[in-house]
């Protein structure tokens, strides 16, 4: 295979957030390009993969997307445990999804994983006539936490696959690649080998 | 509010509408993926293989149903509704007042069930078997009706939360997911919400209640069926708060997992993969999101008549069919791709009864009590011990 001198990591990720932020149809949007007004309710958590290749590595996510309703919060540690990445996702027209993503970066930085890559995701970035939360005060929050943040549109594709390209390149590597810039061939769609260049 | 007679029939009229699907030897050698509807209306994509199987079903279906009515013919029109009969199987039998032949009938319908109820006849014998007529019969008889009618315009959490989730339960669906759907479940979820304060509305009960409301003939039965399956049927607190009886049976199936299949269970502790990630989606849902929805309905024939240990049975003849694929896998991925594509193509009822039945060993409802009293303890302890990591974090910011 090409993937030759070039490492292949196996990457855990999960989705938190409020019910209704849109987890689901930011993974649906990642993993298939596909957008549905009605998506489906997660019970429990949905499993997805995709492989997404960085300048120095192939990494193969392994998604966990988890349910929303406040309940199901207590089957969340089962889906964290040992994850090396996670996106926390909240609603730009919901300000208390922004006051529920808060907690649930609280609660990963207690109990997750130290080096946890942490990405604060603000969904429904096209709803703009109906945004309760700037990005001014995510962005500051995120900072002041250790996240790196974006505000996305699963619907639009605005910035979806870019933060998980951002989440990949943030990853710990264990060793320096042998081959950085070494190209990786791929069975994949043509619409991410653009990379971080979509519709933003 | 009940003209839906046409909507209710809807599995009959589907199964004679539907043609059988006769794939050409070209599709068949594609191995292409077709996409139609099962017998409740569900659209299911498949290869021309579960064309097949499917169809051979729907025969079973008409066979079995075959049977019922001979039975019927022998031992009078609802020989199965006595309730000594139910009783004796239920392990509830008084000893002074069995008869031989009561006997004969408990141990044939507990065989008869196993094999199917014609979906005809599920509406009436859920109702009778499962005790959801026992417990309307305790109430006046409009009981479900001023309860609609008092809760209609309430606006609390849990109807916000049925609201949300009315056009993402099984979106697409021919009746489900159109108008008169949509205000149909929601009569009952928000009935049952009021009903019940404690659970209120959880995710996972909109489906439940939906293919409820698909099998039984009115909505009112629906809800009946979804008060003595939360009430009666499965563990308690399995909705509530927390989840705590979810998690408290999760940990009955881990340790069931290893007794019953311990080569499979000592291979996914190796891989480091948490039984549990499947298998909530499958306690919660009861199976009706990974199943194909005939296969769901023969589980339920059977919950509804012997009880929560039904999903044990079914939930480890998942794994244990699949013993010597997952025994091959490396990685958590191709586990739960395994057990993915194994529950979506579970076209064949028999195929995964036959294994819950026969090859895993038998279980009492009581040893399962005893199980779930034995996991309690813990499982509070680690609910207590999340609530108060929580809760410090919150002092520690302020």
């Amino acid at each position: 295979m090409a993937t030759t001198g070039n490492k292949n990591i196996n990457a855990k990720l999960v989705l938190l957030g409020d019910v209704g932020a849109g987890k689901s149809s930011l993974v649906l949007r990642f993993v298939k390009g596909q957008f549905v007004e009605f998506q489906e309710s997660t019970i429990g958590a949905a499993f997805f993969s995709q492989t997404l290749a960085v300048n120095d590595a192939t990494v193969k996510f392994e998604i966990w997307d988890t349910a929303g309703q406040e309940r199901y919060h207590s089957l969340a540690p089962m889906y964290y445990r040992g994850a090396a990445a996670a996106i926390i996702v909240y609603d730009i027209t919901n300000h208390a999804s922004f006051e529920r993503a808060k907690k649930w970066v609280q609660e990963l930085q207690a109990q997750g994983n130290p080096s946890m890559v942490m990405a604060l995701a603000g969904n429904k970035a096209d709803l703009l006539d109906a945004r309760k939360v700037t990005a001014e005060e995510a962005q500051a929050y995120a900072q002041e936490h250790g996240l790196f943040f974006m505000e996305t549109s699963a619907k639009t594709a605005s910035n979806v696959n870019d933060i998980f390209y951002e989440i990949a390149k943030r990853l710990p590597r264990v060793q320096p690649a042998a081959n950085p810039s070494g190209m990786v061939l791929m069975d994949r769609p043509a619409e991410r080998t653009g990379g971080a260049s979509c519709c933003a | 509010m009940y003209k839906t007679q046409s909507n209710r029939d809807l599995a009959l009229e589907l199964q004679s509408q539907i043609p059988y699907l006769r794939p050409s030897i070209h599709a068949r050698r594609a191995n292409i993926v077709v996409k139609f509807q099962d017998l409740y209306g569900f659209t299911v994509e498949g290869n021309v293989d579960d064309v097949n199987i499917l169809n051979e079903v729907r025969e079973k279906v008409r066979e079995q149903g075959r049977v019922w009515w001979a039975l019927e013919a022998s031992k009078g029109a609802n020989w199965y509704l006595q309730p000594q009969v139910v009783s004796i199987s239920q392990g509830i039998a008084l000893k002074s007042s069995l008869k031989l032949s009561t006997l004969a009938n408990a141990i044939t319908l507990k065989r008869l069930i196993r094999k199917g109820i014609p979906p005809v006849l599920r509406p009436k014998v859920w109702f009778s078997l499962s005790g959801a007529a026992k417990k309307k019969s305790t109430v006046p008889d409009s009981y479900y009706n001023d309860l609609i009618k008092a809760v209609e315009d309430k606006v609390t959490p849990a109807t916000r939360q049925i609201d949300h989730d009315l056009p993402r339960t099984f979106p697409g669906h021919p009746w489900l997911d159109t108008p008169e759907g949509h205000a149909t479940l929601r009569r009952v979820l928000v009935g049952y919400s009021f009903r019940d304060s404690d659970v209120g509305y959880c995710q996972g009960l909109n489906y439940v209640a939906a293919l409820l409301l698909l099998v039984m003939k009115t909505e009112e039965d629906a809800f009946w069926m979804l008060a003595v399956l939360l009430e009666n049927v499965l563990v308690n607190d399995c909705y509530t708060t927390n989840l705590s009886g979810c998690h408290v049976e999760q940990r009955v199936f881990k340790d069931l997992l290893v007794k019953q299949c311990p080569r499979i269970a000592a291979h996914l502790e190796a891989l480091e993969f948490d039984v549990s990630l499947v298998a909530t989606e499958w306690f919660l849902c009861l199976f009706s999101k990974s199943l194909p929805s005939e296969t769901t309905l023969r589980v339920w024939d059977v919950l509804f008549y012997e009880g929560a240990k039904v999903l044990f049975h079914t939930a480890l003849a998942i794994f244990k069919m699949k013993e010597n694929e997952l025994l091959l896998s490396h990685h958590v991925g191709d586990v739960i791709n395994i057990l993915q594509k194994t529950t979506h193509h579970l076209f064949d009822p028999e195929e995964l009864l036959t294994v819950a039945f026969d090859k895993i060993g038998s279980m009492t409802t009581n040893t399962i009590s005893k199980q779930r009293k034995k996991q309690e303890p813990a499982v509070m302890a680690e609910l207590d011990q999340r609530l108060r990591r929580l809760n410090t974090l919150k002092m520690d910011d302020k």
